[in-house]
């Protein structure tokens, strides 16, 4: 194993890594739902279903260089993946926004401090996975 | 080192392995079985996941593994172990923080697990070892 350079370290061990993370994420959202003491309705499970879609989407982009195309026949093409990876970073901010809402909303009541933990671990998941698999 | 004396060392590491192996299961049934609480059964969920890699690939070409180039499927592989990795240690933390099973248990389960992560790192271990002295 090559272990001289960073990148050459990052590309044998970043899909594990990107896998931890995701799991993190979910893990804190079940460890919320567990020991929440009321019950959590489905609407709160959208920003973490979300966020693993955005990642999802993020990752269907194999490789990066596909949008470094020295050659100019290819230009038509580059407006897609640029546009298919906006909407999956809108989507993850979106989610994002949706699980402090939550926060804020259930502050009032009861199922409150963890069920951040759980989305915001989550869409922490979403990042590590553009870098992971890359 | 004489040829015979390596196969009996190779076959003793095995053994040992094997043993390792065996412990990390009974610790993982005493868990279990002393607090008379079958929750944690639930890690061997995780537990099956968890040599994925190996299983898939260390028959065929292992280097592809430790290497860069990786496919798809060698990415996701490792995707899973990772998250089962994960899975390992929150299982147990979510059952101790919901209060299913009790500290002895959380301890038992959590060195069950380190024993299964050195077995499987020394196989792994042992597994490059073979391809470099096989070529002699």
């Amino acid at each position: 194993m090559d272990t001289t350079s960073f990148p050459a370290v990052w590309a044998v061990v970043g899909p594990g890594v990107a896998g931890a993370v995701f799991g993190v994420g979910w893990w804190f959202w079940v460890d919320a739902v567990v020991c929440s003491a009321a019950a959590v309705p489905f609407l709160h499970y959208l920003p973490g279903l979300f966020a693993s879609f955005a990642a999802l989407m993020f990752n269907c982009v194999k490789r990066e260089d596909a949008n470094y195309n020295y050659y100019s026949p290819y230009d038509d093409s580059e407006w897609r993946l640029k546009l298919w990876l906006f909407v999956s970073y809108v989507v993850s901010f979106v989610s994002l926004a949706g699980a402090v809402g939550f926060l804020v909303q259930d502050a009032l009541t009861d199922t409150g401090p963890s069920a951040w933990t759980g989305v915001a671990g989550v869409l922490q998941s979403v990042f590590v996975l553009i870098r992971g698999l890359f | 080192m004489a040829r015979s004396m390596r196969t009996c060392l190779h076959s003793g590491r095995l053994a040992l392995l094997a043993i390792l192996v065996s412990g990390g299961i009974v610790l993982q049934i005493l868990a279990c079985a002393l607090y008379n609480n079958w929750w944690p059964m639930l890690t061997v969920l995780m537990y099956l996941i968890l040599p994925m890699p190996l299983i898939f690939f260390l028959g065929s070409n292992s280097p592809s593994m430790m290497s860069n180039d990786g496919d798809t499927w060698v990415s996701f592989t490792k995707f899973l172990t990772g998250a089962s990795i994960v899975g390992s240690i929150a299982i147990p933390s979510i059952l101790k923080h919901a209060g299913v099973i009790g500290w002895g248990a959380l301890t038992m389960e959590l060195s069950s697990f380190l024993v299964f992560g050195v077995a499987i790192l020394w196989l792994i271990q042992m597994n490059s070892e073979d391809e470099y002295s096989s070529a002699f």
